[in-house]
């Protein structure tokens, strides 16, 4: 019965985007509960990285809503959106720290621009942060001396510093070693489980989903092929999804004519 | 025959208005990146997100102190080379000593600010675009925005402010290094003093040629630091992108220096 | 946020009531800070915290390592399994001396 009553954090409505003329996703409707963790994968091409940037208001939908903590970000006003975005931290895949400020100016960034804190207590946040990602006494490196996956953690220490509800990942564990990949994955569970986030994981790593998702969604050339739990997901008798599973490249029936006319440009 | 004529005399049409299309997008695009910044340097303090003091502060030591020794070098020569130009000119009249009206005039109006603003946008407007440019092919534009920090507000605001300082200021200095070359090569050149150089310039330099010259360094100021935070912020396609972008904002910045300097020498010497 | 303040025999507690966030945690750390500055034992009361955030922790921090520096007692009592997890996060539950009651708080020496 509790799961039930549980707040829906994320909420997204018939969302249809595009890329010049060309459609990127088409009708997405997709919720994500309190405390929950989502994950979405798909393959490459599939929209999951567009789906991403679009959850974190930084495109322009052609219709269709997303709601995030009850608000709809494509309505709101740049006063507005800017309250709501202390709500949200996200992790790049790059980790986009900037390149000029040392590792703890970086994860103090935020605090800095949105609080009025003791410059004592912002720098006793962002090292509790940075103890947290496993980075304790980096503060003073700067991100060029840093190792990819050091980066990646010092971006989630900067994500978090201010405590925020919502928690974005881009493709966490990409270009990471099995057992760091592995660190960052405990580390998106404890943070559910220490703070209650929503976290949102956007990756096309296999283990690492099955690992740490509350529900899977399949995305596959910009529609949702499925969302739901990890068992419905490994079950599933969808061919496309069970190819993304077994990882066999997909052998769709070739329609001739249209192959001919693709190959000719006639 | 006549068809393919047509045809071709309507491609040229679609070509000059495409260009004028891209033309009046780039123009709208810098005048709204002007406001914008603008924008939060008056108000974002009224929204808690003010434009930092420190980061215009150390912009302007990288744009102008850094900048010195470079135009006090180009400034000086500029003014020997002149000095060189107008004693050689001015002896077919026989009136050499008439190059110190000339050096003077020719500096504070015309070399000391468009030296200092070519110099500018090939130092500090290229930085810009390339810095903007490698920030936002690794993602630090989105992750600054993301994070409820303005990317206008916090790089291009404070650049803007800093070259408006900072730009003028320079070119006062260019006005100063230009005419003490012309003064080094006139005195050994024709033997006049150093004393009686500095007497003639000052008597014949109005406060409106100086004026003159750094209104122009402040407009050369906006389109360096719009030319260069624009096509760094329209970057794709990583470093190649970026060096793109950066040569792009050098010969833009260049161009649009010049061709402001004539329009504002015409309608300032009317 | 409001804050309690109550004088013992040889210490002060500082009860925190409400949620003790961005905006209100530089206050509970000013009044932290101005009890060890008299140079008193120190028992901070959570039991009223309906949430905690980092910079809420960041002051409880800070005030331990004063009270340490000037061999001042520093406890944490009635912390709440949601302030728990919070502190766990970061590891510093096994770093702040916590108390289940006033009594034993009282009874320990530095």
């Amino acid at each position: 019965m509790q799961e039930n009553k549980k707040n829906v954090a994320i909420e997204v409505n018939d969302l249809v985007t595009h890329y010049g003329p060309r459609k990127i996703l088409d009708g997405i409707n997709l919720t994500v509960s309190e405390g929950e963790i989502m994950i979405i994968m798909g393959g490459s091409g599939s929209g999951k990285s567009t789906l991403l940037r679009y959850l974190l208001g930084l495109g322009i939908p052609t219709s269709g809503s997303i709601k995030l903590l009850g608000k709809d970000i494509t309505k709101l006003n740049a006063n507005e959106m800017f309250e709501l975005r202390k709500n949200m931290g996200v992790a790049f895949q790059g980790g986009a720290l900037l390149s000029s400020m040392t590792i703890g100016e970086n994860v103090k960034l935020p605090l800095r621009e949105h609080t009025e804190l003791n410059e004592k207590t912002m720098d006793i946040m962002a090292r509790m942060k940075l103890e947290v990602v496993n980075l304790g006494g980096f503060e003073e490196l700067m991100p060029s001396e840093l190792s990819g996956g050091m980066i990646k953690r010092a971006a989630v220490a900067r994500a978090i510093v201010m405590d925020p509800k919502l928690m974005f990942f881009d493709e966490p564990s990409a270009g990471l070693d099995p057992v760091v990949s592995a660190e960052l994955d405990d580390l998106i569970l404890r943070l559910r489980d220490a703070m209650n986030m929503t976290i949102v994981v956007v990756t096309h790593e296999l283990d690492s989903a099955f690992k740490i998702a509350d529900r899977i969604t399949v995305l596959d050339r910009g529609h949702i092929l499925m969302s739901d739990t990890v068992e419905e997901i490994k079950n599933s008798d969808n061919e496309r999804i069970q190819s993304l599973l077994n990882r066999r490249p997909s052998n769709d029936m070739i329609n001739a004519d249209e192959y001919l006319s693709r190959l000719t440009g006639m | 025959m006549s068809e393919s004529i047509i045809h071709r005399f309507l491609n040229y049409i679609e070509i000059v208005g495409s260009l004028t299309v891209k033309l009046a997008e780039g123009a709208g695009y810098y005048f709204a990146l002007l406001i914008e910044s603008l924008a939060w340097i008056i108000v974002g303090p009224f929204y808690k997100q003010p434009v930092r003091i420190p980061s215009i502060f150390s912009q302007m030591m990288t744009i102008g102190i850094a900048a010195c020794p470079i135009v006090f070098i180009l400034s000086f020569s500029i003014g020997v080379m002149l000095a060189i130009q107008m004693i050689y000119n001015l002896k077919t009249f026989g009136a050499e000593s008439q190059v110190v009206v000339g050096v003077a005039l020719s500096i504070t109006r015309e070399f000391a600010p468009l030296i200092t603003g070519i110099l500018i946008a090939g130092r500090t407007g290229s930085a810009l675009a390339a810095k903007l440019g490698t920030m936002q092919v690794n993602q630090e534009i989105d992750a600054l925005r993301v994070m409820g920090i303005n990317p206008v507000r916090y790089l291009v605001s404070p650049a803007l402010l800093a070259m408006l300082i900072m730009v003028p200021i320079l070119t006062f200095f260019s006005d100063i290094a230009g005419l003490l070359g012309g003064a080094l090569y006139t005195g050994v050149e024709i033997g006049l003093s150093f004393s009686a150089y500095v007497d003639r310039t000052i008597a014949a330099l109005m406060v409106g040629d100086i004026m003159q010259g750094l209104f122009k360094s402040l407009v050369f100021a906006l389109i360096i630091t719009l030319v260069g935070a624009s096509n760094g912020f329209s970057v794709t396609g990583g470093a190649e992108g970026v060096g793109k972008a950066t040569t792009r904002s050098v010969v833009l910045s260049i161009s649009f220096i010049v061709i402001a300097d004539m329009i504002f020498t015409y309608f300032l010497n009317r | 946020m409001k804050i309690n303040i109550q004088q013992d025999d040889n210490y002060t507690t500082i009860g925190l009531d409400g949620a003790v966030d961005l905006s209100s945690s530089s206050d509970a750390r000013k009044n932290i800070i101005e009890v060890l500055k008299e140079n008193k034992n120190i028992l901070i009361d959570l039991s009223l915290v309906s949430y905690i955030d980092s910079s809420g922790v960041a002051s409880l921090v800070e005030g331990y390592q004063i009270a340490k520096k000037q061999s001042l007692k520093f406890g944490l009592f009635g912390v709440s399994d949601a302030a728990m997890s919070v502190l766990k996060l970061a590891r510093l539950d096994q770093v702040f001396p916590i108390y289940n009651s006033k009594d034993e708080y009282e009874k320990e020496d530095v």
